[in-house]
């Protein structure tokens, strides 16, 4: 177990180097830089030059690279190059945001995902099972932003319970008010999200219902439901796992998409502004934290799936 | 004047916002004007569209910092009115010499900066020489032919070598701001004006907010608390305003005119901007080069189509919109004509002709669905190459590497980049370069708009580009609401006489 931890944590942090590298020259590819920007039209070329030099970015790449890897490894994630906050402020200020709505979305989807996905295999061939199962495929193909938009027309426009858009501008000092702000965005993510997740659990569920030990527990007087639950379920949570954490990747972009559409300031939405300001010290910041938690979640997923899972150590 | 002026167009606002309650027979009787009170403490929440970068107003380009920053938060010694008047602001008056050569400013005393230091003479001198001798400060060539900067008393001398005949109109914008001198905060997030309205947060992604400032040395704002939101998607800020979470619109759709009015709480407002929705052509080299074929595009797109589907706005055909000093209706130059134009490409050798068109991403599909459409009818194939913006200002502002081109340029009084060859118009003709620079030159402002008049039919008449319409501000107000600014939002949203009433 140990020399398996070792093992995967040198992997990440090939991993992470790897990505920094990537996330740094291709955003270089991108046309247009923040002095261009910052000059606007109406410009002259003297007066780009002088704002790029002030930024550093007349240096040749690699430097710039080392620079930024440089901060990295002190712990400074670098600063906005049109503010000058600094990225880790930023990033924690618009997480209180990004980070809620994603728990938010995530437990709607469990919430969906688990109890429907059980049922849809338990009562699979019947009429209730095989609609859960095509509701749940159409649910999973509807798009995001369509389906945010009849939320919003319904529970903010017709009924008025929900706020259309935004995010209190003093925060979570009033949590009611916060949560209420994002219900909806939740809902909209968890809800295809958990669509995606059910069919996920349908299939594990069935797979377990085909056990060898679930078909044994009930050979010795348990009913099928009952032997699933008590032994099949384990099982089914391994993969439910997994899943999620490769969930979470679909969260975040799904957060990109659905910031913009309730006008939410989160990390999502900070990172398509930064991106079209060209403020590219801030986004490689923003994206190097955002892979890394991508990383570190896929990390404590396998060494999680290992330690709980006894046939896997065996296998040792 | 400028009070006067906005104040009447805040009350004829007022009473068509309740017209239109009485008109839509709701089972609610509306407010009617009697029983609206003004609130001093209210907060009123406005949707604009773009957020700015920072908030640098001497370094950082964009009409989204001219909007909200000037008149609100920083003024200049002058200011200029919705119906583009130049008055006083921060001088009490002012005098130019009859040679053109010499401006005199009165400053006006008991003004603050909302620091709470005393505005002085020398902030006025420090402030307008910075901009003139920093390149990098927005806007710096403006003062270029400023050649003394002076004080005595409370007055203010500037002193030119020839006459400028637009030193007035630029010393309204960002070239004339008076900032406190040495001023130690960082113009990225922070203000520090003269204005109505301090800067009281900036929530990045989300909104920025306005309070009132009670030092004010006018008459102090009518609302405690000015909100600005950023909502780029239309259709979430039609939501919002639905949902009882925004007072004002800016940037709206007039399509959504039934929509927003259907409640009964909103009304659209439409005013006259000086935006030129420009399709530039590059007559560097290929086919555009040729002015017949520049012509038979202008006369293959049907402008009249093109203001009816944006639902507001007029048509334009040269380069100077009717708000500007110049104006003269063109549309006798290139008229809407898909057969003149087939004989033109075809007199060009230009049949069969593919061409493409780059604009920003943020401008939506309704300009350029219609020009591929009747681009199409005369034989040429426009391809549509949507870009983000900073890919249009390095590919198309910067290298010059486009063929066609369509932007909403907004800023008033810009035919300067008609006489610059080295814009991105690509357009040299030097008999507009003398004529421009005699409308600077010349002291009396009708020979000025002559000779700017004279400029903008070559403009037109070379085929340079072509204009596809004159946008209008397209709002939508809350009936408790009034005091919006309706002309040219997009340059200027001066909400000193902001009111919002409570039953």
């Amino acid at each position: 177990m140990i020399r398996y931890a070792l093992t995967r944590s040198a992997l990440l942090l090939l991993g992470l180097f790897v990505a920094s590298a990537l996330i740094f020259f291709t955003l270089r590819v991108l046309p247009g830089d923040v002095a261009q920007l910052i000059a606007g039209i109406n410009s002259t070329p003297e007066q780009i030059a002088a704002i790029q030099q002030r930024l550093g970015l007349d240096q040749p790449l690699p430097v710039q690279y080392a620079t930024w890897i440089g901060g990295i490894l002190t712990g400074d994630l670098g600063e906005s190059m049109l503010t000058g906050t600094p990225v880790a402020s930023e990033l924690a200020q618009k997480a209180q945001v990004t980070i809620p709505l994603g728990l938010l979305s995530m437990t709607v989807a469990i919430v969906i995902a688990l109890p429907f996905g059980v049922l849809s295999a338990i009562r699979r061939g019947r009429a209730d099972g095989t609609a859960l199962n095509v509701g749940a495929q159409a649910v999973a193909a509807v798009p995001v932003v369509w389906a945010g938009m009849m939320l919003v027309v319904v529970f903010a426009v017709w009924l008025g319970w929900l706020p259309a858009q935004g995010f209190p501008r003093s925060g979570w000092s009033d949590p009611g008010a916060a949560l209420r702000a994002l219900l909806l965005p939740a809902i909209t993510i968890g809800v295809i999200e958990g669509a995606m997740l059910l069919r996920f659990v349908r299939s594990a569920t069935l797979q377990a219902v085909g056990e060898d030990f679930v078909r044994t527990a009930a050979a010795k007087g348990l009913t099928r439901t009952q032997a699933l639950i008590r032994h099949g379920l384990p099982t089914v949570g391994l993969s439910i796992i997994t899943v999620l954490g490769l969930q979470v990747a679909g969260i975040i972009v799904g957060a990109v998409v659905i910031e913009q559409l309730f006008t939410l300031p989160g990390i999502g939405r900070m990172l398509v502004a930064d991106v079209s300001n060209r403020d590219l010290l801030k986004v490689q910041g923003e994206l190097l934290v955002l892979t890394s938690f991508v990383l570190i979640v896929g990390f404590l997923v396998d060494l999680a799936h290992r330690a709980i899972d006894p046939r896997q150590r065996e296998a040792e | 004047m400028l009070r006067r002026t906005a104040l009447a167009a805040a009350a004829m606002l007022a009473a068509g916002a309740l017209l239109l309650t009485a008109c839509t027979g709701s089972a609610e009787p509306g407010p009617s004007e009697t029983e609206l009170t003004a609130d001093p403490d209210a907060s009123v929440g406005i949707r604009l569209v773009l957020e700015p970068g920072n908030l640098d107003i001497r370094e950082t380009a964009g009409a989204a910092l001219d909007q909200i920053l000037i008149d609100n938060v920083y003024q200049g010694l002058v200011a200029r009115t919705p119906d583009q008047e130049v008055v006083p602001a921060l001088a009490s008056d002012y005098e130019i010499s009859p040679d053109g050569l010499t401006y005199t400013f009165t400053l006006r005393e008991g003004v603050t900066f909302h620091d709470g230091q005393d505005l002085t003479p020398e902030d006025v001198v420090w402030s307008l020489t910075q901009v003139r001798d920093d390149a990098a400060y927005r806007d710096s060539a403006r003062l270029a032919g400023v050649t003394g900067i002076t004080a005595e008393g409370q007055t203010i001398t500037l002193t030119l070598g020839a006459p400028d005949s637009t030193l007035l109109w630029n010393l309204t914008g960002r070239a004339g701001l008076i900032l406190k001198k040495d001023d130690t905060i960082d113009r990225k997030t922070a203000t520090n004006g003269t204005g109505p309205f301090t800067l009281a947060g900036w929530k990045q992604g989300a909104s920025i907010t306005f309070a009132r400032y009670d030092g004010y040395w006018g008459e102090p704002a009518q609302v405690a608390e000015v909100v600005f939101s950023y909502i780029p998607e239309t259709q979430a800020a039609l939501n919002g305003a639905l949902a009882g979470e925004l007072d004002v619109l800016t940037g709206f759709d007039a399509n959504l005119k039934d929509q927003i009015e259907a409640g009964g709480d909103f009304a659209l407002v439409l005013g006259k901007s000086t935006d030129k929705g420009t399709l530039a052509m590059n007559s560097k080299s290929g086919p555009l080069s040729d002015e017949r074929v520049r012509q038979a595009i202008r006369q293959a797109i049907d402008k009249d189509a093109i203001v009816e589907a944006l639902g507001a706005g007029q048509t334009q055909y040269g380069p100077i919109p009717e708000l500007d000093p110049g104006y003269e209706d063109l549309s006798e130059v290139a008229p809407f004509d898909p057969d003149a134009a087939r004989a033109l490409l075809k007199e060009a050798d230009a049949e069969d002709l593919t061409l493409t068109l780059t604009l920003y991403n943020g401008y939506g599909t309704t300009v350029s669905q219609i020009l591929v459409s009747n681009l199409d009818d005369v034989g040429i194939t426009l391809k549509v190459n949507q870009v983000e913006f900073p890919t249009w200002i390095n590919d198309v502002y910067i290298n010059q590497d486009y063929e066609l081109s369509f932007v909403l340029h907004t800023e008033s009084r810009d035919f300067e980049n008609w006489a610059n060859p080295e814009y991105y118009f690509t357009y040299d003709n030097a008999e507009v370069q003398k004529l421009y620079a005699e409308s600077v030159a010349a002291v009396d402002p009708d020979e000025t708009a002559d000779l700017l008049a004279q400029a903008a039919r070559i403009v037109s008449e070379d085929m340079a580009a072509d204009w596809l319409y004159n946008g209008a501000s397209v709002l939508a107000v809350a009936s408790n609401v009034t005091g919006v600014p309706s002309v040219n939002v997009n340059e200027r949203l001066n909400l000193a006489q902001l009111v919002k009433s409570t039953e």
